[in-house]
């Protein structure tokens, strides 16, 4: 019996021992190399994995950054801090980066979108936007709300049928933008926590806009006119946001001529 | 060429398909009625598949009816005509049943106007020869065919002088004229058999010869015995074949006429010129003949203004780029319980949004449904029954590409051949579950990524 027990014990250790060399010898001989950096870097950022950076998780981006001397500023949910602490890991300056954030282009609200039809098909924008008449303007937002499904930060809300931005929450990932099956949201930089948007996409002129909403650009070049930081892109105008410095350009004048009720204020500080 | 035909050996049906109510009778019975010359017109720039016009006309000039408005815009492209005599405007943006929001040119008629009987023999009246046709050389007709604007009347538009064009790689030895109409309650393309089978027969005739085709069938459905009467009689000493076909949905489509008059099966993703045959429809046909021997351009049709909704179904022959809200009001409007307004018929058609949209060259007619036609069925779960599979003209296998669209499954959905899909409806009509199947497939064309 007390035999039994120590032969039983004494062939344990020996594997034991004989196993241990084994794992020990493999670690030594099959050692991966990984830069600490990358390691380092994968803890500094936020493990959103959200694919803003335009890399497939955090992970990748890590080693882009390492291996492939991507940028150390593209992490839109880390924002500056997660940026700086890959700098001083990476040992490279930064500059100053402006957070890229989506804006809407549409300010009507359901009441304001005229020609509706009752629609009966699938509930989603992208099935909406395959049918006429839903809606008069085939260019504004049709809120069913295909953006807040691709957005992980609860940052979109529809109010009134429409789409906001809610950008206390919103981290600039940009998965939005590519949800959206009309491709009115589109990534502006954010000088600023309030910058002016022109929130119209219509490319139709005149009355053609107005027959089909109440708030909606109508092409008139009054902003144009009368501030260089605009310029008209078709029938609807553009915000030239290289050169927009929000703290300094007033934009009085323009939201005075413009007629329309589309070029409004977005961002945090906006309530 | 009159003896026997070898070739139309056709079982005279398809494989699969539905079988939907006909609901012809609301307009069936009702002779064509001349539409009186509307206010304004509005054309729109691209009325077809392919290219969009390029404008030719100045804002507030004086059009007479035939005279170009758009030029087409590349090979598979057709030119647009102005179908009233009257004043050009400056160009407007509508969107059409379809979802496209197209540019379109408005003519305020303007002086005198061909009205009534006048316009009826302008179009399909006089005299239409079955013989001496020899004269016209393929590259007359297709140049008369191309300058003339004309498109597949039957609904998808495609311009019909690229199926004509030359190609010696597909030789072309049967043209099959289109008679079927079997979306249900429409009946344009049945009124025009019996009232002008004439212009169809030498139209026929025509597009065979610029084909090269040397069987000539015309497939109509048998729940139109008048039709095939009448068309039997009018192709008497040509070389014209009138074949009946079994009354099935959607026996009208391409891939299920080819197989039902020449047992010829058109590879998937194939066309029917891959089997040597080409289609057109009988509009299309009407079209031809006139635009050869009377060099007049495609800028009337007719369509069919019918269903449950409208208080007095009619027919009618209406200058293309009239409103709908216009044909409607000839028609005496919207009865109380009316619902939805489709362009063509309830299984292919497009819910009209906006009634002031016009009516282009492949609008078939306008099929007003009621509140009771139109409710629709709580979803529920995909059971696997495998009646959409049993149903589907193509043999797809509906619920899978379906359920791949909606997952965007892109691989599965290939490998399931989703763009073969031709959106006949047949899946979702028969669906148990009310699975909006055909609508999936749709988004999913849609949504699938292009290579």
């Amino acid at each position: 019996m007390t035999i039994t027990i120590i032969l039983a014990a004494a062939i344990m250790l020996i594997l034991a021992l004989l196993m241990g060399y084994v794992l020990g010898w493999a670690n030594v001989k099959f050692h991966v190399f990984v830069d600490p950096r990358i390691t380092a870097i994968s803890k500094a950022l936020p493990g959103a994995n959200c694919g803003g950076c335009g890399y497939v998780g955090c992970n990748e981006y890590a080693e882009a950054i390492v291996n492939d001397g991507a940028d150390v500023n593209l992490c839109a949910p880390g924002g500056d801090g997660t940026a700086e602490a890959i700098a001083e890991i990476m040992g490279v300056e930064i500059g100053s980066s402006i957070p890229s954030r989506p804006v809407v282009h549409c300010s009507a609200i359901s009441s304001q979108r005229l020609k509706q039809n009752e629609y009966l098909g699938e509930q989603t924008c992208t099935a909406a936007n395959l049918v006429a008449g839903v809606q008069g303007c085939v260019y504004g937002c049709l809120g069913f709300g295909d953006c807040i499904d691709a957005c992980d930060y609860h940052a979109i809300k529809i109010i009134d049928g429409l789409a906001q931005i809610d950008y206390q929450n919103c981290v600039g990932c940009g998965a939005c933008v590519k949800a959206c099956p009309r491709n009115i949201i589109s990534m502006v930089p954010f000088k600023s926590n309030k910058i002016l948007a022109v929130k119209c996409a219509s490319k139709d002129f005149g009355k053609e806009v107005s027959d089909v909403c109440e708030v909606g650009c109508i092409g008139c070049k009054a902003c144009a006119k009368n501030s260089e930081r605009f310029t008209m892109d078709g029938n609807v105008p553009v915000i030239d946001y290289e050169n927009y410095d929000p703290e300094n350009d007033s934009m009085d004048i323009v939201l005075e001529k413009c007629p329309r009720e589309m070029l409004i204020w977005v961002g945090r500080d906006v309530s | 060429m009159t003896g026997t035909n070898t070739t139309l050996i056709g079982k005279g049906t398809f494989a699969r398909g539905v079988h939907p109510p006909h609901r012809k009778s609301f307009a069936e019975d009702a002779q064509i009625e001349i539409f009186p010359t509307p206010k304004q017109v509005i054309i729109p720039l691209i009325q077809h598949i392919g290219a969009p016009c390029k404008l030719a006309i100045e804002p507030r000039v004086d059009v007479r009816v035939g005279d170009i408005l758009g030029e087409a815009g590349g090979f598979v492209s057709a030119p647009i005509h102005a179908s009233i005599n009257g004043k050009t405007a400056k160009t407007v943006m509508r969107t059409l049943p379809t979802g496209r929001h197209v540019s379109c040119v408005p003519i305020k008629a303007d002086g005198e106007q061909l009205e009534g009987q006048a316009l009826w023999d302008d179009v399909f009246g006089g005299d239409w020869p079955t013989t001496g046709l020899e004269k016209y050389k393929q590259e007359e007709i297709q140049k008369a065919v191309s300058d003339a604007g004309i498109v597949g009347m039957g609904g998808a538009a495609f311009p019909t002088h690229v199926k004509f064009a030359k190609n010696d790689k597909k030789p072309i030895d049967t043209l099959i004229i289109n008679g079927c109409e079997c979306e249900p309650y429409l009946t344009s393309d049945y009124r025009l058999m019996v009232e002008a089978p004439a212009p169809i027969i030498t139209g026929a005739l025509l597009a065979a010869q610029a084909v090269g085709a040397t069987n000539i069938a015309i497939g109509v459905e048998d729940n139109k015995p008048k039709a095939i009467e009448i068309l039997k009689k009018a192709a008497e000493g040509t070389p014209v074949k009138i074949v009946p076909l079994k009354t099935k949905y959607p026996q009208g489509g391409e891939r299920s006429l080819v197989p039902a008059v020449v047992n010829r099966t058109i590879p998937t993703l194939g066309l029917p010129l891959d089997v040597g045959v080409v289609v057109i429809n009988v509009g299309t046909a009407t079209a031809v003949a006139r635009a050869v021997l009377r060099r007049k351009p495609l800028t009337h049709r007719i369509m069919a203004v019918t269903g449950a909704g409208v208080v007095n179904p009619k027919n009618l022959l209406v200058p293309i780029g009239v409103s709908y809200s216009d044909v409607l009001e000839f028609c005496g409007g919207f009865k109380p319980d009316a619902a939805r307004a489709v362009s063509g018929g309830p299984m292919m058609g497009f819910t009209i949004g906006d009634m002031d949209s016009p009516v282009t060259k492949g609008t078939s007619g306008l099929t007003i449904l009621t509140h009771d036609e139109i409710k629709k069925a709580a979803e529920t779960t995909c059971v696997r029954c495998g009646r959409c599979v049993d149903v589907c003209p193509l043999g797809l296998v509906p619920t899978k590409i379906a359920m791949a669209s909606k997952y965007k499954a892109w691989d599965t959905a290939k490998a399931y051949s989703l763009l073969a899909c031709v959106e006949c409806g047949s899946c979702a009509y028969t669906c148990p579950a009310s699975v909006p199947l055909v609508q999936l497939i749709r988004i999913g064309k849609a949504l699938m990524p292009k290579e």
